[in-house]
C-alpha cells in the first residue's frame, strides 16, 4: 500500500533522486531505433534497479526447476521412454538454461519508466515490447508492493491502477526508497485532483 | 430526511405465488396417482422428486419473503435479508449504474416485478448489487425512478420525489403515466423481419435435440414407444443410410429452427428500445418480453460508445450484435445489459447506433470508412497460417514414424489445412480498420467476429503500445486506448508504427506529448 501520511511536506514534483548506477546505465543506454520501423518514442528516463537482474533471475529459476524436475523425474520412472526422452531432456534443459541466463538481461535493458507531473509511464517485456501510458488525473490508487524475493533484495513494484480494468501501470523491481517515493509524490497529486477519474 | 426512510417489506403477494408454486409442483403427483392405477417406481419418483423440490422452493421462498426487508433513504438503498446468516447490504444511489426489472409468467399473473439493481462493479462475478424478488408493479417503477435519479435529484429534485413517497406501496394507477413525460423517444422497435438472424446456426440444433430428447423421455414414461413409431413412419431400409440421414437432417433442423423462432418471438415481443429523460439526464430503456417480460435502464452518463459485432458464419446474412460500452455495465452474462438491439440486420444496428449517440448519419463512426492496415499486417496473419501448418506436419510426420497404426503418408493432411487458414488470414486482414470520426475513436477486427467499436474520445483514459519483435519487424504495433467501460480497452491491432503514436496523439491529444520522440530532441 502506500505510505502516505497525511503530515508529510508536499515535495515539488520531480523524477526521484537518480542513484548513480541508474545515471551511469542511462548514459549507455543505446539511442531508440530510427526509421519507420521505430514507435516514434524516447526512451525514458528511468532503468529498473540493477537488483532486478537478480530478482528475474531467481524467477526465471523458479519457473524453470518444476519443468526440469517433471522431465527428469519422467525419464528415471520410465524405462521405456528411454529413447526418445533423452533429448527430450537435454533440450528442455537447454531451453531452461537459455531463459534464465538471457531473458533477464534483456529484460533489464527494455524495462524503463517515468513519472511527469501529468502522467506515467513505463515500457515493460522482452519479446514482446509494451509502452503503458496513465495519466495522472486518472489515478485511482498507488500500490507498492514487496513480494518475498524482492524483500529479500530491497526492491519493491509500484503498481498505479486506473479506472480501467486494463490499464495499471506497474513499475517493477524499484530500489525500495525509489519506490517509497514515487508512490508517495504520486499519491500526493493524486490526492489533489478530484473526480471518479473514468 | 425523506418520510419514507422506514423498513419495508416486499410484496406479500410473494407469498401467494408460494403457495400457488407448492400446489402446482404437487400436481404431477396427484394427477399420476388419479389417472395410473398401479404407477411404477420409473413414472412415481420423477414426479415425487419434482413435488418435494417444488415444496422445498415455496417454503424456502416464503421465509425470504418473511426475513428480507428493505429501505429506501435519499443517500441509500439498504436491504437485510437471510434466515440463518444475515446479510445486510447498502448502496449509495449515486452508485447505481442500472436498474432493471423483469418478470415471469407467476410473476406477471400476480401483478408483483423482480427488480435487480447493479453498481458496475467490474470483475464483482455473480450476483446484482442488489436483489428485490419481488415488489408490486407501482413500487418497482418508484425504485426505478428514484435509484436512477441519482445524486441531483436528491439536491435538487425533493419536490419531485415527495408525493412519490408519501404513498409508497398503492399509488393511483395514473401515477404510472406520470413517469413517461413527452420527452420519451422510441430508438428502435423489434421487426419480425430480424427472425432468420437467430434461428439459423448451431444452437438450432442444440435446441431440436433437446426438445426430440425431452419427447422422448416424456413419451417412455408414459409408455410410449417414441423410436418404434417413428421407426415405422417410413420405410427407411429401403431409403438407404444417405437419403435417411438426409430426412432426418432436414425435420430436426426445421424443428430447431423452429424452437428458436418461439424462444425468439417470445422473449423479444413488442421489443422496444427508448431514450428517457429522468429527473437528471436520461436512461436507454428496452422492453421486451411475452411471457416472461424485461426491462434494464442504463444510465445514458455512463455511456461511452457502441460496439457492434459481426458473427463470421453469418455475414453473407449482415448479421449484428449491438452492445453500448458503459462503465459499470457486466458483459459477461446470459442477458447482459449492455445489450440494446436483438440480433439483426447491421444496417438497422448502424442506424440505431448514431440514433443512441445523438449523431447525424454524415458523423456515424459505424458508417464512415475506416483506415486500412498495411499489407504487412496480412503478411504476419499469412506467416501465422503457415506457422500453424507446418506445425501440424510436422506433429502429423513424428506421429506417422512413431505410431505403427497410422500411414507414414497422413502428414499430407496437415497440409489440407493450408487453404483455409490462408482465408482465415486473409478475412482477419480484411476486418481491420481504425479512425476517428468526430468526437469517437473508432477500431475493427475480429475473425470470428468482426466488432467495431466506436468510444469516446474523452473516455480514453490511458495508451498501450504492443510490439512484439515480429511486429517490429514488420514494422507493425498494436495500440489499445484503456478506458474505465465495457472491456477496458479497445485495441487497433496492427497499425503501421510509425503513425501509430501520432495516432493516438490525435485520437486522445497531450498523454503521450511528453515522450515523442521529437520532444526529446527539441530538449536536448
Amino acid at each position: 500500500m502506500n505510505r502516505l501520511s497525511p503530515g508529510v511536506e508536499p515535495a515539488p514534483v520531480q523524477p526521484p533522486p537518480a542513484r548513480p548506477e541508474q545515471v551511469e546505465a542511462r548514459s549507455v543506454a543505446p539511442a531508440p531505433a530510427e526509421g519507420a520501423r521505430s514507435i516514434g518514442l524516447r526512451s525514458l528516463r528511468h532503468r529498473v534497479d540493477r537488483r532486478a537482474v537478480w530478482w528475474w533471475t531467481i524467477r526465471a529459476v523458479l519457473a524453470m526447476a518444476p519443468l526440469v524436475a517433471a522431465v527428469a523425474t519422467g525419464r528415471a520412472v520410465l524405462d521405456a521412454a528411454r529413447p526418445w526422452s533423452t533429448p527430450l531432456l537435454v533440450a528442455v534443459v537447454a531451453i531452461a538454461i537459455a531463459y534464465v541466463a538471457v531473458v533477464p538481461p534483456l529484460r533489464y535493458a527494455v524495462h524503463r519508466w517515468e513519472t511527469t507531473p501529468e502522467a506515467v509511464y513505463a515500457v515493460s517485456g522482452w519479446f514482446v515490447r509494451e509502452w503503458r501510458a496513465a495519466p495522472v488525473s486518472r489515478i485511482q490508487t498507488v500500490d507498492t508492493v514487496r513480494g518475498p524475493v524482492q524483500r529479500l533484495l530491497g526492491l519493491a513494484t509500484v503498481t498505479v491502477t486506473t479506472a480501467s480494468a486494463h490499464g495499471p501501470v506497474v513499475l517493477v523491481g524499484l530500489d525500495l526508497e525509489v519506490a517509497d517515493e514515487t508512490a508517495r509524490r504520486l499519491t500526493e497529486i493524486v490526492q489533489r485532483t478530484r473526480g471518479d477519474a473514468t | 430526511m425523506t418520510t419514507d426512510s422506514q423498513w419495508r417489506r416486499l410484496d406479500p403477494r410473494v407469498i401467494w405465488i408460494d403457495g400457488l408454486y407448492a400446489a402446482l409442483s404437487l400436481a404431477p403427483t396427484g394427477l399420476t396417482l388419479l389417472l395410473l392405477d398401479e404407477p411404477g417406481a420409473a413414472v412415481l419418483l420423477p414426479v415425487l422428486v419434482a413435488a418435494a423440490v417444488g415444496v422445498f422452493d415455496a417454503a424456502r421462498d416464503g421465509l425470504r419473503w418473511w426475513k428480507t426487508r428493505y429501505r429506501l433513504t435519499d443517500e441509500r438503498v439498504e436491504i437485510r435479508t437471510g434466515l440463518l446468516v444475515r446479510k445486510e447490504r447498502s448502496l449509495p444511489i449515486d452508485r447505481i449504474r442500472s436498474v432493471s426489472t423483469t418478470a415471469r409468467l407467476r410473476h406477471r399473473l400476480a401483478g408483483v416485478r423482480v427488480v435487480n439493481v447493479g453498481t458496475g462493479q467490474p470483475g464483482a462475478a455473480g450476483s446484482e448489487a442488489l436483489h428485490l424478488d419481488a415488489v408490486s408493479r407501482a413500487t418497482a417503477e418508484e425504485l426505478r425512478r428514484r435509484l436512477l435519479a441519482g445524486t441531483s435529484a436528491a439536491i435538487g429534485g425533493g419536490a419531485e420525489l415527495a408525493p412519490v413517497g408519501d404513498e409508497p406501496r398503492d399509488p393511483d394507477p395514473t401515477s404510472d403515466a406520470a413517469d413517461e413525460p413527452a420527452g420519451d423517444r422510441i430508438l428502435a422497435r423489434i421487426r419480425w423481419s430480424w427472425l432468420p438472424h437467430n434461428v439459423l446456426g448451431f444452437w438450432s440444433l442444440v435446441t431440436a435435440a433437446g426438445l426430440l430428447w425431452g419427447g422422448y423421455a416424456t413419451a417412455g414414461a408414459f409408455g410410449v414407444d417414441a423410436a418404434g413409431f417413428v421407426g415405422g413412419l417410413l420405410d427407411w431400409r429401403a431409403l438407404g443410410p444417405w437419403w435417411s440421414a438426409v430426412i432426418v437432417g432436414l425435420l430436426v433442423g426445421t424443428l430447431g429452427v423452429l424452437g428458436m423462432a418461439v424462444a425468439f418471438v417470445a422473449e423479444n415481443w413488442e421489443f422496444r428500445l427508448a431514450r428517457v429523460r429522468t429527473a437528471s439526464g436520461s436512461v436507454l430503456r428496452t422492453t421486451q418480453g411475452l411471457l416472461n417480460t424485461r426491462e434494464v435502464n442504463r444510465d445514458e452518463h455512463r455511456v461511452r460508445g457502441i460496439e457492434i459485432s459481426e458473427p463470421l458464419f453469418w455475414r453473407w446474412m449482415g448479421t449484428a450484435d449491438t452492445n453500448v460500452v458503459s462503465t459499470g455495465l457486466r458483459i459477461w452474462s446470459m442477458h447482459p445489459a449492455t445489450t440494446i438491439l436483438p440480433r439483426g440486420p447491421v444496417r438497422v444496428a448502424r442506424t440505431v447506433a448514431a440514433e443512441v449517440l445523438e449523431l447525424d448519419e454524415a458523423q456515424n463512426p459505424f458508417r464512415v470508412p475506416l483506415r486500412p492496415h498495411p499489407p504487412a499486417a496480412l503478411r504476419r496473419r499469412i506467416g501465422w497460417a503457415v506457422l500453424t501448418t507446418t506445425a501440424c506436419v510436422v506433429v502429423l510426420l513424428w506421429l506417422g514414424a512413431v505410431l505403427p497404426a497410422l500411414s507414414d503418408w497422413i502428414w499430407l493432411a496437415g497440409l489440407g489445412l493450408l487453404p483455409p487458414a490462408v482465408l482465415a488470414a486473409v478475412i482477419a486482414y480484411r476486418s481491420l480498420g481504425h479512425g476517428i470520426v468526430g468526437d469517437y475513436l473508432v477500431v475493427r477486427s475480429g475473425l470470428l467476429s468482426r466488432t467495431t467499436t466506436a468510444v469516446a474520445r474523452p473516455a480514453v483514459i490511458g495508451w498501450r503500445v504492443r510490439q512484439s519483435v515480429l511486429q517490429r519487424r514488420l514494422g507493425l504495433a498494436t495500440l489499445a486506448a484503456t478506458t474505465a467501460a465495457g472491456h477496458g480497452w479497445y485495441a487497433a491491432v496492427d497499425v503501421p508504427a510509425a503513425t501509430a503514436v501520432a495516432f493516438a496523439e490525435s485520437a486522445a491529444p497531450g498523454l503521450l506529448t511528453p515522450i515523442l520522440v521529437e520532444s526529446c530532441e527539441h530538449a536536448a
